[in-house]
């Protein structure tokens, strides 16, 4: 829930409450669930762009279009340096 | 004293720590700034960079921290008296343990949302992130071990708790399966699940173990270490949807309702403390100081809070000035989870001696016994009200349990599977770190189990205030807020762990134990021994670059001038 969602009074922050007390990490692990399949596909597909050839570029050129919006926030992903202690929260 | 004065003392500091001291730090020494863009909205990708509510956040960190620690610290910590451990309580979480939690969020954020890991690499040096990663294999092994006894010393203690266990879990798995499988609406699947979880809080109480599986295997610690641990392999090992995550959805209200509910119970019922407010200086696991310090460890200060304030929430709050209520708001209220603990321990019982044969069987039937009678003066039933206690206990320990064995098997990977690639299997990893727990919890003696645990946990604290010195000296900002609770911790909880595995060891040296008790024993001294070696090189580590940050602002000074 961003910032520009409308703000609500004191029973909207108490809902938001329950929910992050209660869901917000569900929430979470079913996006990282999603960001890792996805992560995998594009990384069999565009490997390349990280210097991992793996799928002939005909199928990547082909792919390409749809994998375009994700790229940025692939890259960034794959590449940031994580640890032992990422998994933790 | 009555429960009521210390609930509002706990009031009045929480008000003053968190409205001045915290907003003073904010504004005038780390210097929020709302327009500054934050990691979540820099780097977001839409899973662990993600701009989320600071009412979202706050339950969040509050459901991450809120374990069965800051119950568990102060039940066994008031056998000090009920005031020494009052006193710790609210002065370890107006000047260290708030400090902790908000600092570390903040110095994520700045840092592009590092882990503790990577901060230790960029603020002390490259060895530190090893030799802390090393530490917190073990520290999390003790997590294992300590709330695993909880577990199973509460199976044990109170009959009531397996049924409602198992009837928790069959309502968490059905859970997953409503909202993943049959996407269900979710009112409905939580309705249906809670209820489920309900119903059987109840059937523990007609059903209890004893009479199910019969008195010698009721009583067997073996079979409820085993119940614990393969609850937790299952966690571990299959898809966190299935059963880790809607087990925990579905726990979350149980415990939510018990807290709050408790409370009320506490202020109709306004009850004396019975117990002394002070003892003796020195008791059977050890003197008050360093014991007591690290005994109590999530309700004043806790090291397990930096890794949830860094890792996860630093890279979800949308803007800085989110940080003092997210980060260090959480920490007041844990506070007063403690602050519920300590009236339960303390006004129960009506003498010392009822309260030491209580506490001879583990913390979880106090706590249990508690909640019922706090329920009970809402109306609910005894009986009914000692099961619920019950499974709330089991539920803030295992469902920390069960991330922590979940976090090991990733980490018995990541470190040995170089040496074999029979490491890579997530079950082999798994195994291990049940093994190691469970040995802990089949052999140790669970008080010296706690202290370690709160020593490695406190040690930890002590680290991240370490990395929060280490910014704030780089960046020129006054340090001393942070610096002094970070020395006093990083002395306390090394007098604490060297005096446990000692007592420890000399007691395997000398011949004093036997048996189980000697793998036990040697192990958690072995341990405690390696923690104190790993924390002196911190220490030492940090040293180095404490050193370092004042000669570069010596030698920038000296060029200005």
């Amino acid at each position: 829930m961003s910032e520009n969602e409308k703000k609500g009074g004191f029973f909207q922050a108490i809902k938001e409450f329950v929910y992050g007390v209660a869901a917000h990490d569900s929430a979470r692990f079913a996006m990282k669930s999603r960001a890792s399949m996805e992560h995998l596909f594009i990384l069999i597909t565009m490997g390349d762009m990280l210097g991992v050839p793996i799928l002939p570029p005909y199928y990547s050129l082909r792919l390409l279009p749809y994998v375009v919006p994700q790229i940025s926030t692939w890259k960034r992903r794959i590449l940031r340096e994580k640890d032992l202690t990422d998994a933790l929260a | 004293m009555n429960s009521v004065i210390v609930l509002i003392l706990g009031f009045i500091v929480a008000f003053v720590g968190y409205r001045f001291y915290a907003k003073y730090v904010d504004t005038k020494i780390m210097k929020s700034d709302p327009k500054r863009v934050t990691p979540a909205k820099m780097y977001m990708d839409g899973v662990d960079f993600m701009p989320t509510s600071k009412n979202i956040l706050f339950g969040y960190q509050f459901k991450s921290i809120a374990g069965a620690a800051p119950i568990i610290g102060p039940i066994i910590a008031i056998q000090w008296g009920w005031l020494p451990a009052l006193i710790w309580i609210l002065a370890g979480t107006f000047f260290i343990g708030w400090v902790q939690d908000y600092s570390t969020a903040m110095i994520a954020m700045r840092n592009e949302g590092a882990s503790l890991g990577g901060l230790s690499h960029k603020l002390i040096s490259p060895r530190a992130r090893i030799i802390l990663l090393a530490f917190i294999y073990f520290y999390l092994l003790l997590i294992a071990g300590a709330f695993g006894n909880v577990v199973v010393s509460t199976a044990i203690g109170l009959k009531a708790a397996p049924m409602a266990w198992l009837f928790l879990t069959i309502g968490g798995v059905l859970a997953g399966q409503m909202i993943y499988r049959w996407k269900k609406d979710i009112m409905l699947t939580t309705v249906v699940t809670v209820v489920i979880a309900l119903l059987g809080i109840w059937l523990g109480t007609i059903a209890p173990s004893d009479k199910v599986i019969g008195a010698n295997l009721a009583n067997s610690r073996w079979v409820w270490a085993i119940a614990a641990f393969g609850f937790c392999y299952f966690a571990a090992v299959l898809p966190i949807w299935r059963f880790a995550l809607p087990i925990n959805y579905v726990a979350s209200y149980i415990v939510f309702l018990g807290l709050f509910f408790g409370i009320i119970g506490i202020f109709v019922l306004h009850p004396n403390f019975t117990l002394p407010a002070y003892t003796n200086f020195s008791i059977k696991i050890g003197p008050i100081w360093p014991i007591m310090f690290v005994t109590i460890a999530c309700g004043a200060i806790s090291g397990w809070h930096s890794l949830v304030s860094t890792s996860g929430t630093a890279r979800q709050l949308e803007n800085e000035l989110d940080a003092r209520p997210v980060g260090g708001g959480v920490m007041f209220v844990e506070m007063m989870l403690a602050l519920f603990a300590l009236v339960i321990a303390g006004t129960i019982f009506t003498s010392s001696a009822e309260y030491g044969t209580a506490i001879a069987k583990g913390p979880g039937a106090i706590f249990a016994g508690g909640v019922a009678k706090f329920l009970g003066a809402l109306g609910l039933p005894a009986t009914i009200g000692r099961s619920y206690g019950s499974v709330m206990m089991i539920v803030l320990a295992i469902t920390i349990m069960q991330l922590v064995i979940r976090f090991m098997r990733i980490a018995t990977t990541e470190l040995l599977s170089d040496v074999s690639p029979v490491f890579r299997n997530a079950h082999i990893g798994t195994i291990i770190a049940s093994l190691l727990g469970m040995i802990l919890v089949l052999t140790g003696w669970w008080q010296y189990l706690w202290v370690l645990f709160g020593g490695a946990n406190q040690l930890m604290a002590s680290l991240a205030l370490m990395l929060v010195t280490a910014y704030l000296m780089s960046e020129g900002k006054p340090a001393a807020y942070a610096f002094y609770p970070m020395i006093f911790m990083f002395f306390t909880t090394i007098a604490a762990l060297s005096y446990t595995s000692y007592s420890l060891l000399q007691k395997v040296l000398s011949g004093a134990v036997k048996g189980e008790a000697l793998i036990g024993n040697t192990l958690m001294g072995l341990v405690g021994l390696f923690l104190v070696l790993a924390a002196l090189v911190l220490g030492t580590e940090g040293l180095k670059a404490f050193k370092r940050y004042k000669a570069i602002r010596a030698a920038a000074s000296a060029a200005k001038a």
